[in-house]
């Protein structure tokens, strides 16, 4: 017979167990937080604590209009990337005899590093050499100026995003979409719900705490958006693609102005983390 | 007094001799130490040649090259945080010079030259003026590595084809460009870089050869000032009207790759990409080098003339052996094989050698380039953004975003210029 451990050295020893794991988040997160608040705060002159890059954000027309394209581009793709990832979920898990054979290619965008998506999309989206102008001559279109036209290059951008995570989101609704309960559908067969009506009053809204997970997780990554503005478009034509993301990077690996810079990503951080919180008490509301 | 003078005889025969035996080469032998380059042509013409540097001295070197925007990123953190990682890196003082030495991020290397310096490295020898613009409150902070600016590349097959004469000013640019459109649309008659930050350089002998400045006569940083806003309007249409589409997206790599390939009639682009240019054999018989045409009413040429720098990091554990990297870099015999290289050397010197000569009298575009080298040299100026001693990079963003609205159409340049004078005279210090 095995005796029973004293209770008093489990507890200690799981409270050594989880050291580790604290002392990281100490040293990856709140460290570097800590110490991005300090910037901030930084006076001119040396002065110890001053709000002055804080009231500098109230004023400042590019901090405004980083944040009015930072949220337009999250709108844009977020919606775009549910709506197209819930389709291709059920696309794939409709058709059970290809699903092996297709997963594999339809998801593998979000497996590319940013760098290699963006590298690619500057190729192809060239308004003089691309082959998507070249497409849209050989059907008889005009061209377009892509990641070079100020009016589009935001939405653009939207769409490279859309291609790359759409598969990521999908995976995620069609994990939801297998463990929905299949009596309700019984019930709902039996009813005469099929088709849209059965996807509208019974898919949807079962999915809906599946859907919420896909926005949290996508939200963090958009609200923060920079890897293919910088290597595509530099926040430009202008400040037409300049996220609050770029704007910071800009100030303070450009112009050296480490303390606004800072100043900007507590910003920014509260943002994400308050859309964050948003999405996961949504969640809370919809759970089943 | 015999005594005396007896040993004052000897230590002048014998002096230069222990000074030289006293500077050793291989003082830092199995050291290494940590370089950072900006890939430009100087570094790709150097790198096959940095073994010698170690044979040399037995310093090993660990070395980073990345494109020029990475390259500022990573050596501004690393300079941040004040890391040990880096002991000698490329600078560009004219942009970041008064900027890294207000942060105390250059090492001086004053007291390196006088008492850690090979008897043959002859600093002096380097052009004055590019010497200078590395000095900074007393400190010498960098060694010039080549002088560059922009050119006016022109395709001469292209023009005869079209039967037009090579412009004589700039402001025939427009009409030129016109010209070639109407004679043979396969090629854009002009490319030029429109991207955020990097405009300024072949901007500014725009602005300087229509009469135009980047301050006003009593001192003030401005762009609304009306030759100033000719050379911008001159720049920013001919960009609109002529240039390739996605142009306010293009850097001096997708202006140069045009040119190589041959889709564009004329730029003005740097001096240093001539040997990327001539890489294909093709223009090596049909282009052509000179400096930016002069104003037609001002008869000024005033082009942009700027140089590349090396320097060691304050923060280095290992300065003396970073200063043997530099004066090995920069030292009579390495400049001439990088001016093998296409790489214009600030040695004159080396310019001036016969070997040099040679190298540039074996193609015309060659010694097109060599004659315009000189030339720039002598007449042009390292400035290209209003004045601004530590914040130039915020002060090239604003001049780029002006351009940026010509070439898209958003303002003209009056407009877009005059907007902008509260936002730089702010950042002018």
């Amino acid at each position: 017979m095995q005796d029973a451990q004293p209770q008093g050295q489990t507890a200690l020893s799981v409270r050594w167990m989880i050291v580790p794991a604290v002392l990281m988040t100490l040293a990856m997160v709140v460290f570097p937080l800590a110490y991005a608040i300090r910037l901030s705060l930084g006076g001119p002159g040396g002065a110890s604590v001053s709000t002055e890059n804080f009231q500098r954000l109230a004023s400042d027309p590019v901090f405004w209009s980083a944040l009015r394209i930072t949220f337009g581009l999250f709108g844009m793709a977020l919606v775009m990337q549910l709506v197209l990832g819930t389709a291709l979920a059920l696309l794939l898990n409709r058709y059970d005899v290809v699903r092996g054979l297709v997963r594999t290619a339809i998801l593998s965008p979000f497996m590319l590093p940013p760098v290699v998506v963006g590298m690619v999309a500057i190729v192809v989206l060239d308004p003089g050499l691309g082959a998507a102008n070249w497409v849209l001559q050989a059907l008889g279109l005009p061209p377009f100026l892509w990641l070079a036209s100020p009016q589009w290059s935001l939405l653009v951008i939207a769409l490279i995003d859309t291609w790359q995570w759409t598969p990521f989101v999908a995976l995620i609704v069609l994990g939801g979409l297998q463990s929905l309960p299949g009596r309700v559908y019984e019930a709902a067969e039996i009813d005469g719900a099929v088709g849209i009506r059965r996807f509208w009053h019974i898919t949807l809204p079962l999915l809906g705490p599946t859907l919420l997970t896909a926005a949290v997780l996508r939200s963090v990554d958009l609200l923060r958006f920079f890897d293919v503005i910088y290597i595509t478009t530099q926040g430009g034509p202008g400040n037409s693609t300049t996220t609050l993301n770029i704007y910071a990077y800009k100030l303070g690996f450009d112009f050296m102005d480490v303390g606004y810079a800072s100043a900007l990503m507590i910003a920014l951080a509260t943002i994400v983390f308050g859309s964050v919180l948003f999405f996961a008490s949504l969640r809370r509301k919809v759970a089943w | 007094m015999k005594a005396i003078a007896l040993s004052a005889i000897m230590t002048l025969a014998v002096g230069p001799v222990l000074a030289q035996d006293a500077f050793d080469w291989r003082k830092h032998d199995g050291q290494t130490i940590n370089l950072m380059l900006n890939n430009t042509a100087w570094t790709q013409t150097l790198r096959p040649i940095l073994d010698q540097f170690t044979e040399k001295t037995g310093i090993k070197l660990r070395t980073e090259v990345f494109s020029e925007e990475q390259y500022r990123t990573r050596l501004n953190t690393l300079l941040q945080a004040k890391s040990s990682d880096v002991d000698a890196f490329m600078t560009l003082p004219s942009r970041e010079g008064p900027m890294f030495q207000k942060n105390g991020w250059y090492a001086d290397l004053t007291p390196f030259l006088k008492s850690s310096t090979s008897p043959d490295y002859d600093y002096e020898g380097i052009s004055k003026s590019l010497r200078e613009g590395g000095v900074f409150d007393g400190a010498i902070t960098s060694i010039p590595i080549n002088v560059e600016g922009p050119l006016f590349y022109w395709r001469r097959d292209v023009f005869e084809k079209c039967n037009i004469q090579k412009p004589e000013f700039l402001e025939d640019l427009p009409a030129v460009a016109a010209k070639i459109k109407a004679c043979d649309s396969s090629i854009y008659p002009w490319a030029a870089r429109g991207l955020r930050g990097t405009v300024g350089y072949p901007l500014g002998g725009f602005i300087y050869n229509s009469g135009g400045d980047f301050k006003t006569p009593d001192g003030k940083a401005s762009l609304c000032i009306p030759e100033t806003i000719k050379g911008l309007q001159l720049y920013g249409e001919l960009l609109r009207e002529y240039g390739p589409p996605g142009a306010t997206n293009h850097t001096y790599i997708q202006v140069i790759d045009l040119l190589a390939q041959g889709r564009v009639a004329m730029t003005n682009e740097s001096s240093g990409d001539m040997i990327n240019v001539l890489k294909r054999p093709e223009r090596v018989e049909d282009i052509g080098i000179a400096v930016l045409p002069k104003g037609k009413e001002t008869g000024i040429s005033k082009p942009i003339v700027i140089n590349w720098a090396v320097s060691v990091s304050n923060y280095s554990q290992k300065k003396d052996a970073a200063w043997y990297f530099l004066q090995w870099v920069t030292s009579k015999e390495v400049q001439a094989i990088l001016a093998d290289g296409g790489i214009a050397p600030p040695r004159a010197s080396v310019f001036e050698s016969e070997k040099f000569a040679k190298w540039t009298n074996e193609n015309r575009p060659r010694s097109e380039w060599a004659k315009a080298i000189q030339e720039i040299s002598a007449t042009g100026s390292p400035d290209y953004q209003t004045p601004s001693l530590t914040r130039t990079p915020e002060a090239r963003d604003i001049l780029s975003m002006v351009v940026q609205q010509i070439v898209l159409g958003q303002a003209d340049a009056k407009t877009a210029a005059c907007a902008v004078t509260e936002q730089v005279q702010a950042i002018q210090n």
